[in-house]
């Protein structure tokens, strides 16, 4: 039963739907929130090519693994880490996971902002707007923070005003001008065609930023499901995520 | 003194009337419901502007739209019992009471409440919510209320027509009463001319936002000026046709059959007017006795008990009412389906004449 | 005539339906963890917290509604003028807006981009990622469920109370503050409740526009989004705060209407 109110509650990310009449077969795709634009633009084209409607739900990949533990009936589980697969392999809750996607860490400021490095974001009164720890955006600006001297991490932490459950949170209050500065992957800024800018980090603070993705066990379409997870490592949604800006498998 | 003079639309409604009550009178505007006697009561409370009006109050203009004059209602210092009592639910009979008192300290408007309140019999349920009164309570209450900044004018909305008939009497007898002692000028309305003759020291009667007729109770029963009047003041009306007989008594030629003789003088499309009270009932029969002139043969439809009267409700070719003692009922052994004689008097008959085409109500 | 049997079956199973519906996820609520854990979790910091911001932030939001919105509901109920149907439906239209909706108008209103953004900040007020953006939003998607309610009430007072007051010496304020709003109270008393309701569970249009925090913007909602894929107790001990919170306030709301059938008016 609370699987069930579990399954209902997986529309709390946003919900898109591919294309398909209902003689097409369903599948299910929980994925982060970060390659909601890639997804689902490369969706229809698996519709077509496989005879499927993929319904793809989009929220912090931390999110969507509570989820499948709590029974939710989903097929594909596509991560921006590959922390939150393994464990729900280890669980036995999906099939041994595959990287398909690498991403970028960046600092993210408004096109006319004054900001153009972390240290800027010492400054007191900036507002910062980041993941919270358990969704890998959070924990990716974490890991990062951590590698600064702790007078500056602890000066930049000091001026986070929001721990959003997902990175589209973050990218919505930047172009809002809410915040000043929020770290954020360069795919969701590349969304966002202009409004905000990317400031890249330096590589010795830059995370390696991998995606993961496997077959929930117990899938209504096991078959579809492997179709769709090697999809994107080769194939129409391996292409959208490139065009997006994501890196290929390290 | 008060005098109210208003033009109006209200509604559906024409509104034009002009009525003065001396300190310590009481007026009673009666008339069918929708004849704007409410209307008035609140053209004088201003709770209503007409478009042309004037109310004066003891020396005080409260409404002259002539002259622009216009004091609201909060600062006109009337007494207003309204139809539904209106009390304040979530405050006591003695807070309702002293709701109007704001100047004075709580003791003194507990005190003077709960006096009010014992003048009219309701002193122990003074604590009381209005939700547990009964009508006869609440009406009290309502009165009091009024009566508590001491008004100058005092407007009652059909005071007694909540109230089950047995609680009426008493409650008229109380009203009354109060209306006697207050000096303040008193406009009352009601449907009910028996109300209005009991509580009023005149009465104007009320028809489609104009008064047709004001005066003493027992002018406007004796010479009704229209059929409508002779009507509302409770009288049997028939229609018929009169011409004057060579003997200077009027002979009317009723519709539908029948004939009676009035001493009053009319010719043409009449309305006969005779009251209950004064009909007799007499076996059927073709022996004629006595001095009454008109004798209807009817069928008894109807017996109805009022106190120790009983009210006979008769059909000839036109309806009929009379009203006799039980006793006289006993003794003719009367009842439903009878066929019996009604008899009155010529000179108990009065005659209207009605306007081409005129109907009694 | 005797009503046919299967129309009262029907009845019948449609409660049940809905009754199972609306109960079994609450108990779900409850039977999930023992009492001890969920007390346990409620004493950590981040709970408390997000409790005493909930707390803090949905009496302000209501105050601000009862305040502006009762004088507000009584115009709109006592008179009409023109375009008043517009007004209405403006004041009703937070009803039917998703709350994330809600929260992107909030944005584009008084965000820092939008369009009163200008004059927030020149007036030296933030609002968005603070806890006053957490009270404006809650009393942006809370009012017209108290609005609506509070016109109701006034509507439904006799109109001779008013015009009696009147003609008993009270101006229209003072038989406002008493004849109207003690006679609309049980009203009044259901519409705050439903506001309150609604402010306790506000998500979408706080996290849109004031963002998560914690122990500045983070409310028992949000803290339960966010302990949901981490610590799965502390979100159903956080729940069963929020449902018997939600209970008690219901409960408060049907004493007083009780209590006004049982000792005031009774029909006649």
């Amino acid at each position: 039963m609370l699987g069930a109110c579990a399954a209902i509650a997986a529309g709390c990310g946003s919900d898109d739907g591919g294309g398909g009449g209902s003689a097409s077969t369903r599948l299910v795709v929980s994925a982060a929130a970060s390659m909601k634009e890639a997804l689902t633009a490369c969706a229809p084209q698996f519709d077509k090519a496989d005879d499927a409607s993929v319904k793809l739900s989009f929220a912090g990949s931390d999110e969507l693994a509570a989820q499948i533990r709590q029974g939710a009936k989903v097929d594909v589980y596509a991560a921006a880490n590959t922390k939150l697969p393994d464990q729900l392999h280890t669980d036995g809750r999906i099939d041994t996971p595959v990287k398909f996607a690498t991403n970028e860490l960046v600092l993210a400021v408004r096109g006319d902002s004054r900001i153009d490095s972390i240290d800027d974001l010492t400054k007191s009164g900036t507002k910062l707007v980041i993941g919270s720890a358990s969704v890998p955006i959070g924990s990716y600006t974490r890991e990062t923070l951590a590698k600064l001297p702790p007078d500056q991490k602890k000066a930049i932490l000091a001026n986070a005003r929001s721990n959003e459950p997902d990175v589209k949170g973050i990218v919505g209050k930047l172009a809002q001008g809410a915040a000043d500065a929020g770290f954020v992957y360069v795919t969701d800024v590349n969304a966002t065609k202009g409004k905000v800018k990317a400031i890249k980090l330096p590589k010795q603070l830059e995370p390696q930023v991998t995606y993961g993705a496997g077959v929930v066990s117990k899938a209504a379409q096991p078959g579809l499901a492997k179709k769709f997870v090697d999809g994107l490592t080769q194939g129409d949604c391996a292409d959208a995520l490139h065009k997006a800006g994501f890196g290929p498998v390290p | 003194m008060l005098s109210v003079e208003a033009r109006a639309t209200v509604g559906a409604l024409r509104l034009d009337v002009a009525v003065a009550v001396d300190p310590g009178e009481c007026l009673a505007l009666a008339g069918p419901s929708g004849a704007g006697k409410t209307s008035v009561l609140r053209v004088a409370a201003g709770l209503l502007r007409p478009a042309q009006g004037l109310v004066e109050a003891n020396g005080e203009t409260w409404l002259d739209t002539e002259g622009g004059i216009e004091v609201p209602a909060e600062r006109r210092r009337c007494g207003y019992v309204f139809q539904d009592y209106a009390l304040f639910p979530h405050l006591t009979a003695w807070q309702n009471v002293a709701y109007p008192l704001r100047r004075l300290g709580r003791r003194e408007r507990r005190a003077r409440a709960v006096g009010l309140l014992e003048r009219l019999g309701l002193g122990e349920r003074a604590d009381a919510r209005p939700g547990s009164l009964s009508g006869g309570e609440r009406q009290r209450v309502a009165l009091a209320r009024a009566l508590a900044r001491r008004p100058e004018v005092l407007l009652l909305d059909e005071p007694l027509s909540a109230l089950d008939a047995r609680t009426r009497a008493g409650a008229t007898r109380e009203l009354a009463e109060v209306l006697r002692a207050t000096e303040a000028p008193a406009l009352l309305v009601t449907h009910d001319f028996t109300e209005a003759a009991q509580l009023g020291d005149r009465v104007g009667i009320i028809d489609a936002g104009r008064i047709v007729q004001q005066g003493t109770p027992s002018e406007l029963a004796a010479t009704p000026r229209s059929a409508f009047v002779a009507d509302f003041t409770g009288a049997v009306v028939l229609t018929g046709t009169a011409r004057t007989r060579a003997d200077g008594l009027t002979h009317v030629e009723l519709d539908g059959g029948g004939e009676v003789v009035s001493a009053d003088v009319a010719e043409g499309a009449v309305a006969v007017s005779v009251y209950p009270w004064e009909i007799a009932i007499e076996p059927a029969s073709e022996r004629h006795h006595g001095s009454a002139q008109n004798r209807l043969s009817v069928e008894v439809l109807s017996m109805t008990t009022i106190g120790n009267r009983v009210r006979l409700g008769l059909a000839g070719s036109q309806p009929l009412a009379a009203e006799v003692t039980q006793a006289a009922v006993d003794q003719l052994g009367l009842r439903t389906g009878a066929m019996v004689t009604a008899s009155w008097k010529a000179a108990a008959t009065r005659l209207v004449t009605t306007t081409t085409g005129g109907t009694t109500r | 005539m005797r009503r046919p049997r299967w129309f009262g079956v029907v009845l019948a199973v449609s409660l049940a339906i809905a009754l199972t519906f609306l109960t079994v996820p609450v108990v779900g609520i409850f039977v999930g963890s023992s009492p001890a854990d969920l007390i346990s979790s409620l004493g950590e910091r981040g709970s408390l917290d997000a409790l005493w911001l909930s707390l803090r932030t949905t009496t302000i939001s209501i105050a601000i509604i009862l305040i502006v919105g009762t004088p507000a509901a009584y115009l709109l109920a006592s008179r009409s003028f023109r375009g008043k149907a517009l007004v209405v439906t403006l004041i009703e239209l937070p009803l039917v807006l998703p709350p994330a909706v809600a929260g992107i108008a909030l944005l584009a209103a008084v965000g820092p981009a939008g369009i009163l953004g200008g004059a927030v900040e020149a007036a030296g007020i933030e609002l968005s990622l603070t806890t006053a953006g957490v009270v404006v939003a809650l009393t942006f998607v809370s009012s017209p469920f108290y609005v609506r309610q509070a016109m109701a009430a006034f509507a439904a007072v006799d109109r001779s109370l008013l015009d009696a007051s009147r003609t008993l010496g009270a101006s229209e304020a003072r038989g406002f503050l008493r004849v109207m709003i003690p006679v609309a109270l049980p009203g009044l008393a259901s519409g705050m409740a439903l506001a309150l309701g609604r402010a306790l569970g506000e998500f979408g249009a706080t996290l849109m526009f004031a963002g998560s925090f914690q122990g500045v913007t983070q409310t028992v909602p949000l803290a339960i989004y966010d302990r949901f894929s981490t610590d799965f107790d502390s979100a159903l001990a956080l729940s069963a705060v929020l449902v018997a919170l939600s209970a008690a306030i219901l409960l408060a709301v049907k004493f007083v209407h009780g209590g006004a059938a049982l000792g005031g008016w009774q029909a006649e």
